[in-house]
């Protein structure tokens, strides 16, 4: 170790030494945490600074002037929990997220440094948190979307205005992300399904990145599956699950939770192959039907700002959480409390709730566990559908703007009865893993082996 | 049932002649310099993100196949002038720098692209039904390119001049160069070659699946592994082993389930390891 | 010792730190520490025996995962984290064993690939038996709370670590373990059991890894795959040639530098520049590994030597 190394260590902890200043909040910060490299990450990122700057043109948030940092979460919860506590330092609230695993990490953050997070993330295992242990989470509040197990209710209804339109569904063919959040959903969906006589043929996972659908469309046509339904967000694939539907064109319908699919730019990914899709769209809102005047006027704005349209729906969320932090601040200090202080701010924003909503771009009301409340009044997914270059939502009746299409390769199916089953049902059980029994086969075989090779 | 075998045996031999492409462009980079380039998983995804850029800019989907492949060449030959050559005698250094390029290159596309995955429209849609198993025509055409490729290769290696002399320097290079060959040369065609395959097999890869900026590692590990069985250096033995691999794969994704293929496939290189350490035709140090 | 008074001094700042710095700041600094401790344990193998271990995080994620496992509930035992820790240590430096067993046998190339692919089976597991691992989001333990708390302990078993690890290095071992990087075959040839120093020194080395991965969950308070990931081992690979291989304290000195410049100074930096042009911290790095890679193959130790005995020379 010599002098110029330790001239260097000692410059190096010296030069970051960053002293906390106690001088008056002369501003209001605004952090927006989400991966940037997905779509999802940048529509929150470009939400927000929209909105801060039509903020800031308007006199700021009770007069201060407002500023945005921004933090790259990357997916993964390590990154996750030091930009969050990067961003901590300097903003009154913190925006975004996205994947529930990487919530979970940053929810134990946010709960050390009490920062207000307006999130963006669907597993019930969040709202939970603040369930049962308020005092710690109370910070939390779900803003994009509902509730995952929400998500199950829309797909039972999905389910019951297909058969509505004279599409039998008895069977169906299930392909989510390997995550909590599905899992979280396929537990409220089952007894559902079970209830209207639907059976899941099969029910695969698919890791992020997942390419191989191919076999699985075909293995669901073989099956009998009057419908494939993704529950998909986290693989980032719907893109090539739709292009290799359409290619093999079999006689199944493709209906369920694709977060791809709610990208208006879906369709051209997929070169015009996502016709006939059927999606439920997440966060209550879509381009081509915004559920208020506010909404649509942000739409406008977001393309003039930045030549598309919102990339995902966390747009919508992230947009409002701006918006909601700014009316709840101004609340706040109207009737003479602090509005840096979080627990003032926590109790303000349980004041928008189901008999007091508050309206921005979709109707926001707040559960007594901080989830988003469901309904066609508030916010839930619409069932949708892509014809033709664009999205229209087929249901409920009261947002409707577009009737269901079929595609013209599925004939619509003759009664069941008439078809003796050629394989008896499958159990819903998830795919079976051999365990580590498996493991331990393997391990004694390959050390077999090599101690044979050593004896010899 | 049969049909099951029919699926397995057309999907094994579709994914397989793929990594054969790969595979045997890494080993055969390492049969000539003794070079082990990690940066050969980036060409393989960058050719496929080339081709796609060209294709937003409304060019031919067919000439935007074309100039991808040779993209990937010009790109690897790039990648070996700049980073590999200089310092080709240290050999750990080689590994640690194309390694970083490796990476580089994935975080420089995740910035521009983003981390979903893209691919690229097939050029041959439809599909055919054999024995009441469709198949799509892209993988009949990818599994006939690919096999055609390789076959060319072959014959270049075994019957052109230049194949001649690659086959010289990767036997002795000493000698070689005693014998007048311009061995810098030789390496730099025997990258761009190899890059070529890497290319074609990622633009192959695109079109069926599809392409994230990870893949440039998930195609090295798979290459690893296929060369590592097959030995290191030896063209025959990575094709031979890429038929195997890919077979296990299929075979594994047909009947554990998707997660189970990596695991499996790698369980099953390092037992063999243990049994034969050069793989089935590894050439020795 | 000579330099007896510049490192007292950074002692005393590093003892001090609570007070001086940020708390963001000081959950970086403690996580730097952490860092050392995988470096310079990839250096006593990689740096001295000259078998390059592509597979390093290996034995960070085993190291990591059974802490995680043992604190949590998901087992059928709950040990508290200083046992766990240890225990964690423990078994990643079986697994080291057994893995040096199959591979050491190997030469140069052979080592460096298989040991690169091994990283991937262990991450696999993580997926498919992703009830017990938690999967690719990983889960929650309590670990070690209160930021400064956390702080002192990892800055003190980093200081554990690095004296245990140089007394190895300084030692006879530690010059055995150099004679295999040298030539190998003549080690054999004056009589060193090669195989037994080699083995030792990857079990060294895993032993430390673990330690390592054990203190970064507890001092984290969640475990994930990312441990296992390549781009981890790259900036271990980074760091340890950027200090120099073969000197531990290069590895100290390379680990602190790249940790905090990856977490810490660059992040202001590539937020100021426009979304137009694709830059992040990672880009930075491995960029700059890469120059360094070219223009200095031995290190910059090495190269800096050459150039200090040079002006040394001159005057």
């Amino acid at each position: 170790m010599n002098w110029v190394s330790s001239l260097m260590v000692l410059l190096i902890l010296l030069g970051s030494i960053g002293l906390v200043s106690a001088e008056e909040k002369k501003e209001v910060v605004i952090g927006v945490i989400g991966p940037m490299a997905l779509p999802e990450g940048t529509a929150e990122r470009n939400a927000v600074m929209l909105a801060v700057e039509e903020i800031n043109r308007n006199g700021g948030i009770n007069g201060l002037p407002v500023r945005v940092v921004i933090g790259d979460t990357k997916l993964n919860p390590n990154v996750a929990t030091s930009e969050f506590r990067r961003l901590a330092e300097e903003a009154d609230v913190i925006i975004g997220g996205f994947s529930s695993g990487v919530m979970l990490a940053m929810m134990e953050t946010m709960a050390e440094t009490k920062t207000v997070f307006l999130a963006d993330a669907s597993s019930p295992a969040h709202s939970k948190k603040v369930e049962e242990n308020y005092k710690k989470y109370k910070y939390w509040f779900r803003i994009s979307q509902n509730n995952g197990s929400t998500f199950a209710w829309d797909l039972a209804e999905m389910i019951d205005f297909l058969r509505s339109k004279c599409v039998d569904v008895k069977r169906v063919y299930v392909i989510r992300d390997e995550h909590i959040w599905t899992d979280a959903v396929m537990k409220e969906l089952r007894p559902l399904l079970d209830e209207r006589g639907v059976e899941i043929v099969k029910d695969v996972r698919v890791g992020r990145g997942y390419t191989d659908y191919e076999p699985l469309i075909l293995e669901a046509e073989d099956l009998g599956a009057d419908l494939i339904m993704p529950i998909l967000a986290i693989a980032g694939t719907g893109d090539v699950l739709v292009k290799q539907w359409a290619e093999l064109k079999p006689k199944v319908l493709i209906a369920g939770h694709d977060l791809a699919a709610i990208d208006p730019a879906f369709y051209e990914k997929t070169g015009g192959l996502a016709n006939y899709v059927i999606f439920i769209a997440d966060g209550g809102a879509l381009v081509t039907a915004p559920p208020t005047d506010r909404c649509k006027e942000f739409i406008e704005a977001y393309k003039k700002k930045y030549g598309h349209y919102p990339e995902s729906h966390q747009a919508y969320g992230a947009y409002d959480a701006v918006y909601v932090y700014k009316t709840v601040f101004e609340m706040a200090a109207e009737n003479g409390e602090d509005p840096f202080n979080p627990d003032v701010i926590v109790k303000y924003l349980e004041m928008i709730n189901k008999s007091n909503p508050l309206v921005l771009t979709r109707v926001i009301a707040f559960e007594s566990n901080h989830d988003l409340a469901w309904g066609d009044e508030y916010v839930r997914n619409w069932i949708s559908q892509w014809q033709e270059g664009k999205q229209y939502i087929i249901y409920p009746k009261s947002v409707a703007n577009g009737e269901l299409k079929i595609p013209p390769w599925i004939v619509t199916r003759t009664p069941v009865e008439t078809v003796t089953p050629t394989h008896t049902p499958v159990t819903p059980t998830p795919t079976p893993t051999p365990g580590f029994e498996a493991l331990i086969t393997a391990i004694g075989f390959i050390a077999a082996v090599y101690l044979i090779r050593r004896f010899r | 049932m049969i049909e099951e075998v029919i699926r397995v045996i057309a999907f094994s031999l579709v994914i397989s002649g793929i990594w054969a492409l790969v595979s045997s462009g890494f080993t055969l980079i390492f049969g000539v310099a003794r070079i082990l380039n990690f940066a050969h998983g980036s060409i393989f995804m960058i050719s496929a993100y080339f081709a796609i850029t060209l294709l937003k800019y409304n060019i031919n989907p067919i000439l935007s196949f074309a100039a991808g492949i040779i993209f990937s060449g010009i790109v690897g030959v790039l990648i070996y002038k700049v980073a590999m050559s200089p310092i080709k005698e240290h050999k750990i250094m080689v590994i640690i720098v194309s390694l970083a390029v490796a990476l580089l290159i994935e975080q420089i596309v995740l910035n521009l692209f983003g981390e979903h995955g893209i691919s690229f429209p097939s050029l041959i849609r439809g599909y055919q039904e054999v024995f009441g198993v469709k198949i799509t025509n892209m993988r009949i055409l990818a599994f006939v390119l690919a096999v055609l490729t390789i076959f060319l290769l072959e014959i270049f290696i075994n019957r052109t001049r230049i194949g001649k002399m690659i086959n010289a320097v990767a036997q002795d290079m000493e000698a070689a160069k005693l014998i007048g060959i311009d061995v810098e040369r030789i390496y730099t065609i025997t990258v761009f070659i190899s890059s070529i395959l890497a290319g074609l097999g990622g633009l192959l890869y695109s079109q069926i699946f599809a392409i994230t900026p990870m893949a440039s590692l998930k195609a090295l590990i798979y290459a690893f592994a296929i060369v590592i069985l097959g030995g290191l250096g030896s063209v025959k033995g990575s094709i031979l082993a890429s038929f195997i691999i890919g077979f296990i794969i299929v075979l594994t994704i047909t009947f554990l389930g998707a997660r189970w293929s990596e695991f499996i496939m790698l369980l099953t290189i390092i037992a063999i390891l243990i049994i034969k350490p050069t793989g089935l035709f590894g050439v020795e140090e | 010792m000579r330099y007896a008074i510049p490192l007292i001094a950074i002692l005393l700042i590093a003892l001090l730190a609570p007070f001086i710095v940020s708390e963001a700041y000081l959950y970086v600094l403690g996580m730097s520490y952490l860092f050392i401790i995988l470096v310079v344990s990839w250096d006593l193998m990689v740096g001295y025996t000259g078998y390059v271990n592509l597979g390093h995080t290996v034995f960070i994620g085993v190291g990591a995962y059974t802490a995680a496992l043992l604190q949590s509930s998901r087992l059928f035992v709950i040990l508290p984290p200083y046992i766990s820790v240890i225990v964690a240590g423990a078994f990643s430096a079986l697994i080291g064993f057994l893995i040096g067993i199959i591979t050491l046998r190997l030469r140069g190339y052979y080592f460096a690939l298989v040991t690169a692919i091994l990283p991937l089976v262990f991450m696999q597991t993580v997926f498919i038996w992703r009830d017990l691992f938690g999967g690719e989001e990983g889960f929650s333990i309590t670990g070690i709370q209160g930021t400064v708390e956390r702080y002192y302990i990892s800055l003190a078993s980093m200081l554990i670590c690095v004296l245990i690890i140089l007394y190895i290095a300084r030692s006879q071992i530690g010059l055995k373990f150099k004679s295999i990087r040298e030539d190998e075959e003549l080690a054999e040839a004056i009589g060193i059991n090669t195989t037994k120093y080699k083995i030792l020194a990857f079990v060294l080395s895993s032993f430390f890894a673990g330690i390592g991965g054990a203190l970064i969950v507890n001092y984290r308070c969640t475990v994930s795959p990312d441990l296992y990931d390549i781009p981890l081992m790259l900036l271990i690979i980074l760091s340890a040639v950027l200090g120099g291989l073969g000197t531990i304290y290069g590895s100290i000195i390379g680990g602190f530098l790249i940790y905090l410049a990856k977490n810490w100074w660059l992040k202001p930096i590539i937020s100021q520049i426009p979304s137009m042009i694709p830059v992040s911290d990672d880009i930075i790095l491995y960029t700059i590994l890469i120059v360094i890679g070219i223009l200095m193959p031995r290190g910059i130790y090495e190269e800096l030597r050459k150039v200090a005995s040079a002006i040394v020379k001159k005057t």
